[in-house]
């Protein structure tokens, strides 16, 4: 697992597809005082900084880990990469699009349509079979039903659960949801997938097995990937360590040969 | 809510057969038509004079038959029993058709009232329904006593010489069914001669219209009823009643809306975060609480044929339970409407419910729900 320990500066950045400039987010703990509040003179909430001037690029076909213990700042940050929340200061881009800029509709149809996300639960719809959890963001994006269907069974079958296409997630076990998930992460063929502790609600061996599924399967897609096990981390091209919401020492350390 | 609606249906459906079952044109009372506390049931007697009036209503030229009949509380005992139950005994002018007999004979005639006196000879014969032969074991040929107080009951015997239940069916409850005549003597009314109505019977190809509005003109103090007016009267004299019924089916509906809607709430709270996941993936709130309704029509589609199925066999044995023992049979009646109407109920609330839940799911932020 040991590899040589590289600067930030220098993974090739000529083709970026995500990049972070001095992302900071902060949180408020509490509401904020009233206006009695403040003439009774409570003072401003405490702040937190979850994510603390991170500056990153990750390139096209890359998988990168971020690591970290609980607290860290991995999930503020894959959810600031993905456009899921807007930094309080800092910039992230997609491909050259400033997501800071974009409107709430537009950063979810910019979610919808480049990227995937794999959480640690599996999140599926207990009323709806395999296939079609996979499918619902086609849906979403108008693909006709038999499109749908056939990309989802397609999907399915290459990470191998043909004979699971019909069962609901009530019927599957916990690896085999988890690899639905994947799927359904990966059915709109987005350019970045990001996975928060995908194998967080497995045991190690099948959360191995998933894992090198879910590399299989994701063919050369960008994958950006947050957990606290190293065992998890060894997939990765490079991991970088978060620590109090900074990228610790600002040194990603190179894993994959 | 289908077996109450159900219930409701079948108490009003009773009703009108009990009185059509009489083949009856009209019914005269006098003031209100209530149903007595007393004893085991029945209505009061609030008109008097009976026999008169009957005869002199009979004398109109499209009447073909004035019949007084009463209902009244007695106390029944069996010869090999010192124990006095109280029952409705109902009197009859005489038997005939109306009285329907499934075992023995009818009674045989009113000859205790002859030529305006009580002097005749008391046939001392009975008729009583199926519960009651059973309830006191006896049949058939056996002897009870009745009057309307205990010194009266210990002093008047009576055979048994049939089986009816066609005043067990009307009332809901088990009766006696004897002459009038002796009815009005076992309970010492025959001075004012008291019945409950005076049930008329027209000539054929007569008109009930004109004859009601004849009698109505001739009889100002006395209220002169088709079937269905009669039923009405009866019903809408028991006003707490039919509102405690009303009541009940609104409160049927009620905590039935609001189970569902708690039921789908819950169902829709369990999958908050699921919903929360497919929205950071880019799936529209539209989208969403399409899925949500979606799962509220089936879960409401569902529950409603469940319900619906439940409710055959649920009927089919409270009206063995009703026929047991009020002696209605049939008192629960499902017309295809209720079942209709149930249905669409658990859909449209079962929808709404979901509907409702998804929206206020879809307006919560997503990472909310995540964290």
């Amino acid at each position: 697992m040991a590899g040589a320990v590289t600067s930030i500066k220098d993974i090739d950045s000529s083709s970026p597809i995500v990049t972070a400039r001095n992302v900071t987010k902060i949180y408020k703990r509490g509401s904020e005082p009233g206006l009695i509040g403040r003439i009774l003179g409570r003072s401003e909430p405490p702040t937190v900084h979850a994510v603390d001037s991170v500056s990153l690029e990750i390139s096209s076909g890359e998988i990168v880990g971020l690591a970290g213990s609980s607290g860290s700042g991995k999930s503020t940050l894959l959810h600031l990469l993905s456009g899921l929340e807007q930094p309080t200061a800092g910039t992230v881009s997609f491909q050259g699009t400033d997501l800071t800029t974009l409107s709430a509709r537009e950063r979810t149809r910019h979610r919808l349509e480049n990227i995937g996300i794999v959480f640690q639960r599996f999140h599926l719809l207990d009323s709806l079979s395999a296939r079609a959890n996979v499918a619902l963001p086609l849906v979403e994006l108008g693909v006709p039903k038999s499109e749908r269907r056939k990309r989802a069974t397609e999907l399915l079958e290459r990470i191998g659960l043909e004979d699971r296409i019909t069962h609901r997630p009530g019927e599957l076990s916990g690896g085999e949801q988890q690899r639905v998930a994947i799927a359904r992460a990966l059915i709109t063929d987005p350019a970045l997938v990001i996975a928060d502790e995908p194998t967080g609600e497995l045991d190690t061996e099948t959360g191995r097995t998933i894992l090198e599924e879910f590399k299989q399967v994701a063919e050369n897609r960008t994958i950006v990937l947050a957990s606290h096990d190293q065992e998890t981390l060894e997939i990765c091209d490079r991991v970088i360590q978060l620590r109090d919401g900074a990228i610790a020492n600002r040194r990603t350390q190179e894993i994959r040969p | 809510m289908t077996l109450l609606a159900g219930a409701g249906i079948g108490v009003l459906e009773t009703g009108e057969q009990g009185f059509d079952a009489a083949e009856r044109d009209l019914w005269v009372t006098s003031g209100e038509t209530r149903i007595t506390s007393a004893g085991g049931g029945g209505f009061e007697n609030t008109l008097y004079n009976s026999r008169n009036l009957s005869a002199e209503m009979e004398a109109h030229e499209d009447v073909q038959h004035a019949i007084p009949l009463a209902f009244d509380t007695v106390y029944v005992s069996t010869n090999h029993s010192d124990e006095f139950h109280t029952f409705v005994a109902t009197g009859v002018p005489g038997g005939g058709p109306v009285v329907q007999i499934t075992e023995g004979e009818g009674i045989q005639g009113d000859t205790h009232y002859a030529n305006g006196t009580y002097e005749g000879e008391m046939t001392r014969e009975v008729v009583i329904d199926k519960e009651t032969a059973d309830s006191l074991n006896i049949s058939t040929g056996d002897t009870v006593n009745i009057g309307g107080s205990l010194a009266a009951a210990r002093q008047n015997q009576f055979t048994i010489v049939g089986i009816s239940p066609t005043f067990e069916r009307m009332l809901g409850t088990p009766t006696v069914t004897m002459p009038l005549s002796e009815l009005h003597q076992v309970t010492g009314t025959t001075q004012t001669e008291p019945a409950t109505f005076i049930t008329i019977t027209i000539e054929d190809g007569a008109s009930v219209n004109t004859v009601q509005k004849d009698l109505e003109e001739a009889y100002p103090e006395y209220e002169i009823r088709t079937n269905q007016e009669q039923l009405s009267a009866v019903l809408q004299e028991q006003v707490l009643l039919l509102a405690a019924a009303g009541a009940l089916v609104l409160l049927a509906i009620g905590s039935g809306i609001a189970l569902t809607i708690s039921l789908l709430s819950l169902v829709i709270h369990q999958q908050r975060q699921t919903f929360a996941a497919l929205t950071a993936q880019g799936i529209s709130r539209s989208l969403l609480v399409s899925t949500v309704i979606g799962q509220g029509f089936i879960i409401g589609l569902i529950g409603g044929a469940i319900g619906i199925l439940l409710t055959v066999p649920a009927v089919s044995i409270f009206n063995r339970l009703a026929a047991a023992i009020v002696g209605f049979e049939g008192l629960l009646q499902t017309a295809p409407w209720i079942y209709g109407t149930g249905l669409g109920i658990a859909v449209v609330v079962g929808t709404i419910a979901a509907a409702t839940a998804g929206w206020r799911i879809s307006r919560t932020p997503p990472l909310e729900l995540l964290h």
